[in-house]
């Protein structure tokens, strides 16, 4: 944290220390990041999902089987 | 209901992040000293005599933040010893003489006593030997510190920087910035925790505000910033920072709690 103090051209113009113009400009204080909490819509697209996948199955299975006995029947 | 629990439960976990452990308790407890090099050049095979001198030294410095290194260097005249702090060059010995009490003197044993002690800080004045230029700054330091409802907490201390009995801390107190040494005028050094010594308020600098925000930093809640980037030059010191005293700001806080930092 030290301070850049070559580039100046008297001492009235020094810069004051980093640690002191932070403090003053309340650079210091470190504020964590707020949390929200976000509306998660996932697990029911993923339940959507999985249930009409589990339906298209049991449908095509279903006509697959009613058409393999009706064959069988006749 | 549920939705509740939760925003509890995550405010909760927030809260026990934040720090309060001011920042002067904080680095005291927790943040280890930098360490300095101490290096011998030499071109020519250690002689017996010069590996006595430097295990003396290694002796003296041993319970210092320090290290001590032989280095063979075909490029140098004669012999000599060079101090870095952070790759700086902070001094440079032809003799192991010079080298005596380099780790350890009355003045810093007195600052790190005020410091396990509990001390906020110890407000070390620099002298320059003039009293027009030194007195009236002193008198501000003196007068804001007293004010101070912390006041109690901070050692004032004057140092002249032409002191034979504390040249080599003088000389590291000058090496906190590069240019210091060239400046002829009254310094004031914020030192604490493991002996850190704050980039100083200078000449003019030395006013009542930035005493105050000296005070202010050190009373802040420690950041992760401050944490993750310390301001300041660890002083070279051979002594122990094994339990220290509870911090004494805490109690003058929890008896007015309106100056806990927000």
């Amino acid at each position: 944290m030290e301070q850049d103090t070559i580039i100046y051209d008297s001492l009235e113009i020094r810069p004051l220390p980093k640690w002191l113009t932070d403090q003053r400009d309340g650079l210091n204080t470190y504020q964590p990041e707020i949390m929200e909490m976000k509306e998660d819509k996932s697990l029911g697209i993923s339940f959507m999902i999985t249930g009409s996948v589990i339906l298209l199955i049991i449908i095509v299975l279903t006509v697959y089987v009613l058409k393999k006995n009706r064959k069988a029947s006749l | 209901m549920r939705s509740i629990y939760l925003k509890i439960l995550i405010l909760s976990a927030v809260l026990s992040l934040a720090c309060t452990t001011k920042v002067s308790e904080w680095v005291l407890l927790n943040a280890l000293p930098n360490e300095y090099v101490l290096a011998y050049y030499h071109k020519d095979a250690i002689t017996e005599a010069v590996k006595q001198h430097n295990s003396e030294i290694s002796a003296e410095i041993k319970s210092a933040n320090i290290q001590f290194r032989n280095v063979l260097k075909k490029d140098i005249d004669q012999p000599y010893y060079a101090l870095y702090y952070n790759n700086r060059l902070f001094g440079r010995y032809n003799d192991f003489r010079e080298l005596n009490d380099i780790a350890v003197s009355p003045l810093r044993q007195k600052i790190a006593s005020e410091l396990m002690a509990g001390k906020l800080c110890v407000m070390l004045y620099l002298k320059t030997g003039d009293p027009q230029k030194d007195e009236p700054g002193l008198q501000i330091v003196r007068k804001t510190v007293a004010a101070s409802p912390f006041g109690e907490t901070i050692t004032i201390i004057d140092l002249s920087r032409t002191s034979t009995e504390e040249q080599h801390f003088v000389s590291m107190l000058l090496n906190v910035e590069s240019d210091l040494k060239d400046i002829q005028q009254p310094m004031l050094y914020g030192i604490f925790a493991k002996f850190k010594a704050l980039e100083p308020l200078v000449a003019k600098g030395i006013s009542e505000e930035n005493i105050n925000l000296m005070v202010d930093f050190l009373t802040a809640d420690c950041s992760c910033l401050i944490k993750d980037d310390l301001p300041g030059t660890d002083i070279l010191y051979a002594g122990s920072w094994e339990n220290p005293a509870p911090s004494l700001i805490n109690a003058i806080i929890d008896a007015n709690p309106a100056l806990a930092h927000q």
